[in-house]
């Protein structure tokens, strides 16, 4: 089977925690749960992501080189 | 006047009102339907009581004392004489009678399940999900239980008739029993073998005694529940049948009564604010009178409010009721009577409740009441509070005035002199507001009304306006007519995008419409073949301020929906500069002159070189006039040559739609980007007025003649018609002979299908290009399509070469009688004129049958466009709902209204659109445009150092007033 988080088009998801997660979530003055979400059975996700686990996810861009957003993976 | 101290409200609590809180508020109880006694007073106690506020002018409400106008109006209450279901509730009714006991009204749910749908709940509202989804589980869960957990009562399924009735299901013994098992027990006819059942054979099979069996069997005695169920089984029958209790509402009211606060949290309700058991009415408020006026009609009757009407029968029915039970009238008359009184209340509040025929006028005319008020387009949300008419706005009439920069509009003296604009008077302004005000409300810049300091607004008249003059000073508000160079917003429906709305500058003109220059019609989607505008004036200082900085129309020259302009050359303009640089041609003096009159540029340059006439310029020189210096581009046009550019000198090239076209023509985009909107503002105009010079000195003009191609011509295509037309016989006699060998993943029909429109399309195109051979270069029709200013070389091969293919739903044409198009035809004929082949061109003309094919095919055009406007119409609204409430944040995130993140930087890279280069091969030259701006600017480093410690950047000034940019502009080239 083809693994699509792989691809050259799936952007780097990336699950973060600890102090990381915590510089993220005092700098734009979030809970976890304001995040935007991410579904778990989503194929872009790593194996080991899971629900409540926060990705951040890193895009290329035209305009800005890289884009990056995070998001919470919910059921 | 009294100033209103602002308040802020904490918050709104939604839920259901106790019926002794509508006692309590209520200022009155209504007990007579009457409205007003034969004089006209309103009838103590009755639907117009003055408790309940008044309309009259004269009258005093008799609750609060104040006349009509300032009291508010105060409810009522009709004590109803049996409980009624209120319709808005009647699926959470339902939720709540399949979720709770019927004997002791707890959740069947056990305690533990509750827990977890409790904490359900709460999590839900943690991560801002739904929480319906969770309560609908909850009830499923406890609509499961075949008893109560609680009491051990066995529960029946509530069964719901839309919209108000409810019935317990229960399943009992038929009253047929006996029948069916005598039956049951008789042999089978059709099997030999099947002795049937002896009364003793069943009593062995059930265990039940003997002398039971033959009870049973006469009839004497009704099986309980255990013998019920053995009897089924050695039977296979199925001895019972639905038992339908209709539960009436004082029923539910009694079972709610019962549910405990607790319970019902798990069901979502809060228990504080909201009890069950309220949502069967037992009172019924009466809006105040103020909310349901009635009217007086020219010969003096009074026409009543639609509510008012409604709240008539409801007295009416309640009166009846409460007597008929008095009398002690039988049940049955009762029940109907309670029906009615629910079908009155249930339209009072919805009537337009699928399955009830909705409650009617006199004349038929189906009622408005409460629901139909708030709900829709025309409702009190989207018609009256999301969106309302205005003051201070015109709406007329569009037409073109070239003469017009794309910034102005016309606007007819006689819309000037009616909408006002407020200012406010000061030392400074005092003597041109006297001015304005001397001139009274019928000379031109005159005043239509004053407001003095103290609140009060007076009308300025022929009469009093001199008067009036003299006595205005600093603090009076004058509101003066709208005069040259006023600021005002524009607008076109459908209002799709931001460019549906820009602000203008006021020209005042004579005559009755809008005047607009042609360059503004792209954003607008505007045209003047009717179409109509809406002009609004702005009333505050601030608002006038950002709408010439923000909203003018050289603001919007870029879209943010490309990047690139959506302002510049359209049609003849395109046609017009094409002409002007296609062939370079040579203009004398006179000529060159004459060109550029509607532009700023008064001197030419020294001339390209010398004919016959004398010293000559050629149209590229002219066209370079209006470039700023130091442009440098180098790009394709559609025209097919290459156009340079080098420091604002056009060198080489056709100047067509890709050059100066809205959307994307490149020297626009550029000029907005590496210049200013104000460069590029006054290129679009100079623009569009040298190609209305340039098309009129070398006449431009369309006949019928121009659509011709000679014989030789017309006999090549019918050549390249004919050969397809054999190819197709023979490919159909193939097919027929089962010999067409199908194409892969394609039925042998379907291929035949294929190839034959690809034989036409072949055709059809050999001969547009037959056609297109024969045309000259500057052929009228070829110009405007080769330039992209109107047209396409297919249109211009339709209308002299061949038509082509008719297609419906991208097939050829196969629909109509049985087997055949049309009746001209065999039946199966599959050759190419029966099958919607249009083989003449528009201009030779078409036969019947290729007109009606056109006709079909042109059918599906119109269908489709009206098809898609009302669809993305839909998408656009609630795209646009969804969407609305987003904001980007100061710390450059997007949010909506409850913070959570909708992306993280605006576009994932933070950027306009209309900011960045819009594509890759044309970057922006940051470092080149600064380096010019500041080189042209200052003589020596030290005062450019000076200069580029960060300042205040200046405002945009308007048209009017800048004489000195313009000077500043042209001291550029
Ligand atoms: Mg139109
Ligand atoms: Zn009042
Ligand atoms: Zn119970």
């Amino acid at each position: 089977m083809v693994d699509v988080s792989q691809h050259e088009l799936v952007p780097e998801h990336i699950p973060i925690e600890g102090a990381e997660l915590d510089s993220v979530l005092e700098e734009y003055g979030l809970d976890r749960t304001d995040l935007p979400e991410i579904k778990a059975n989503d194929p872009a996700l790593p194996e080991e992501a899971e629900t409540g686990d926060v990705i951040k996810i890193v895009r290329d861009s035209r305009t800005a080189d890289t884009s990056i957003s995070y998001r919470l993976v919910v059921e | 006047m009294s100033m209103q101290t602002p308040k802020q409200l904490g918050g709104i609590d939604f839920g259901l009102m106790d019926p002794e809180t509508y006692r309590d508020i209520s200022a009155t109880k209504v007990i007579t339907a009457d409205t007003y006694d034969d004089d006209g007073y309103p009838i103590d106690m009755g639907l117009m009581d003055p408790r309940l506020g008044v309309i009259d002018p004269g009258l005093e409400c008799r609750t609060c004392g104040q006349h009509s106008g300032s009291c508010p109006g105060h409810f009522g209450h009709i004590e109803l004489a049996a409980p009624v279901i209120h319709v808005g509730f009647t699926t959470l009714i339902r939720r709540l009678l399949r979720a709770t006991c019927r004997e002791c009204g707890r959740l069947t749910l056990t305690e533990m399940e509750m827990e977890e749908y409790r904490e359900e709940l709460d999590r839900a509202e943690d991560l801002g999900k739904d929480p319906d989804t969770v309560l609908k589980a909850a009830v499923r869960q406890a609509r499961k239980a075949g008893s109560c957990p609680h009491c051990a009562e066995p529960q029946a399924d509530i069964k719901h008739e839309k919209p108000t009735t409810y019935y317990e299901v229960q399943n009992v013994l038929s009253g047929e029993y006996s029948e069916i098992i005598a039956e049951a027990m008789q042999p089978d006819e059709d099997d030999e073998d099947d002795e049937g059942m002896s009364p003793q054979a069943l009593s062995d099979e059930t265990g039940i005694p003997l002398d039971r069996i033959n009870q049973i069997l006469g009839g004497e005695f009704r099986p309980r529940d255990d013998g019920r169920r053995a009897l089924e089984k050695a039977l296979d029958v199925d001895l019972t049948e639905e038992d339908m209790n209709k539960l009436m509402p004082s029923d539910i009211r009694d079972w709610f009564e019962q549910i405990p606060d607790s319970d019902i949290e798990v069901l979502g309700i809060d228990a504080e604010g909201s009890r069950p058991e309220w949502m069967i009415m037992t009172v019924l408020p009466v809006p105040p009178v103020t909310a349901r006026p009635s009217i007086t009609l020219d010969n003096g009757q009074r026409s009543e409010d639609d509510l008012t009407h409604k709240l008539v029968d409801i007295i009416r029915i309640n009166q009846r009721f409460m007597e008929n039970r008095e009398a002690g009238a039988p049940q049955l008359i009762i029940e109907d009577l309670w029906e009615l009184l629910q079908y009155h209340v249930t339209t009072f509040v919805d009537n337009e409740i699928s399955g009830t025929p909705p409650a009617r006028h006199r004349s038929g005319r189906p009622l408005k009441t409460l629901s139909q008020r708030l709900k829709g387009k025309e409702g009190r949300f989207r018609g009256s509070l999301s969106g309302k008419r205005v003051n201070f706005s015109a709406r007329t009439v569009i037409s073109p005035d070239p003469t017009l920069s794309l910034n102005e509009v016309g606007v007819p003296d006689r819309v000037a002199s009616e909408m006002t604009i407020t200012i406010n008077v000061t030392d400074r302004t005092l003597e041109e507001a006297k001015q304005y005000v001397a001139n009274g409300p019928e000379t031109h810049p005159g005043a239509n009304y004053v407001k003095r300091p103290d609140g009060r607004r007076l009308k300025v008249t022929e009469k009093n306006c001199e008067e009036l003059a003299t006595k205005i000073d600093a603090g009076w508000e004058v509101n003066r007519h709208l005069i040259d160079g006023d600021i005002v917003i524009f607008n076109r429906q459908p209002s799709l995008h931001r460019m549906s709305i820009m602000a203008h500058e006021v020209v005042v003109m004579p005559y009755k419409t809008f005047r607009l220059n042609t360059t503004v019609c792209p954003p607008y989607n505007a045209d003047f073949d009717g179409d109509e505008m809406n002009m609004h004036a702005l009333q505050t200082e601030e608002s006038r301020a950002e709408a010439r900085v923000l909203m003018r129309v050289q603001e919007q020259i870029l879209s943010p929906r490309f990047g690139e302009n959506i302002i510049g050359a359209i049609q003849d303009h395109i046609s017009g500069t094409y002409l002007l640089t296609h062939d370079n041609p040579h203009f004398t003096e006179t000529q060159a002159l004459d060109l550029l009159r509607a532009t700023q540029v008064d001197e030419l340059p020294e001339p390209d070189g010398e004919d016959e006439t004398g010293p000559y310029w050629t149209g590229r020189t002219v066209f370079s006039l209006l470039l700023p210096d130091g442009l440098d581009l180098e790009f394709d046009s559609s025209a097919g040559d290459t156009v340079i550019i080098e420091d604002g000198h056009h060198l080489q090239g056709t100047i067509d739609e890709d050059a100066v076209g809205a959307f994307g023509g490149e020297i626009v985009d550029t000029i907005v980007k590496q210049y200013s909107e104000t460069r590029a503002r006054v290129f679009i105009n100079e623009v569009a007025a040298l190609a209305m010079r340039a098309i009129m000195h070398f006449g431009f003009s369309i006949g019928i003649d121009d659509e011709s191609i000679p014989p030789v011509a017309d006999e090549q295509v019918d050549e390249a018609i004919d050969n397809a037309y054999g190819r197709i016989d023979e490919l159909i006699e193939t097919y027929r002979a089962g010999d067409l060998e199908s194409l892969p993943g394609r039925t042998v029909d379907e291929t035949l299908e294929m190839k034959i429109m690809q034989t036409l399309g072949k055709a059809r195109d050999s001969a547009g290009e037959i056609a297109e051979d024969h045309f000259a270069d500057d052929n009228p029709a070829v110009v405007m399509a080769r330039s992209g200013a109107r047209g396409s070389m297919l249109n211009l091969t339709q209308m002299a070469g061949c038509v082509g293919q008719q297609a419906v739903r991208g097939e050829r044409i196969n629909r109509g009688y049985e087997d055949r198009t049309l009746a001209h035809y065999e039946p199966n004929d599959l050759s190419a004129e029966a099958h919607g082949f249009v083989e003449n061109s528009y201009r030779g003309g078409l036969t019947p049958r290729e007109f009606f094919f056109h006709a079909m095919g042109g059918r599906e055009g119109l269908v489709d466009t009206a098809v898609r406007t009302s669809k993305s119409g839909y998408l656009q609204r609630r795209l646009i709902n969804a969407l609305s409430e987003l904001e980007v944040q100061y710390d450059g995130t997007v949010r909506d209204t409850s913070d959570r993140v909708v992306q993280f930087e605006f576009g994932e890279d933070g950027t306009s659109p209309v900011k960045v280069s819009s594509s890759e091969d044309f970057e922006v030259d940051v470092e080149g445009i600064t380096d010019r701006v500041l080189d042209a600017e200052f003589d020596n480093d030290s005062e450019k150092e000076a200069f580029l410690t960060p300042s205040e950047s200046p405002t945009n000034l308007s048209e009017h007033t800048d004489t000195a940019l313009s000077s500043e502009v042209e001291s550029d080239d």
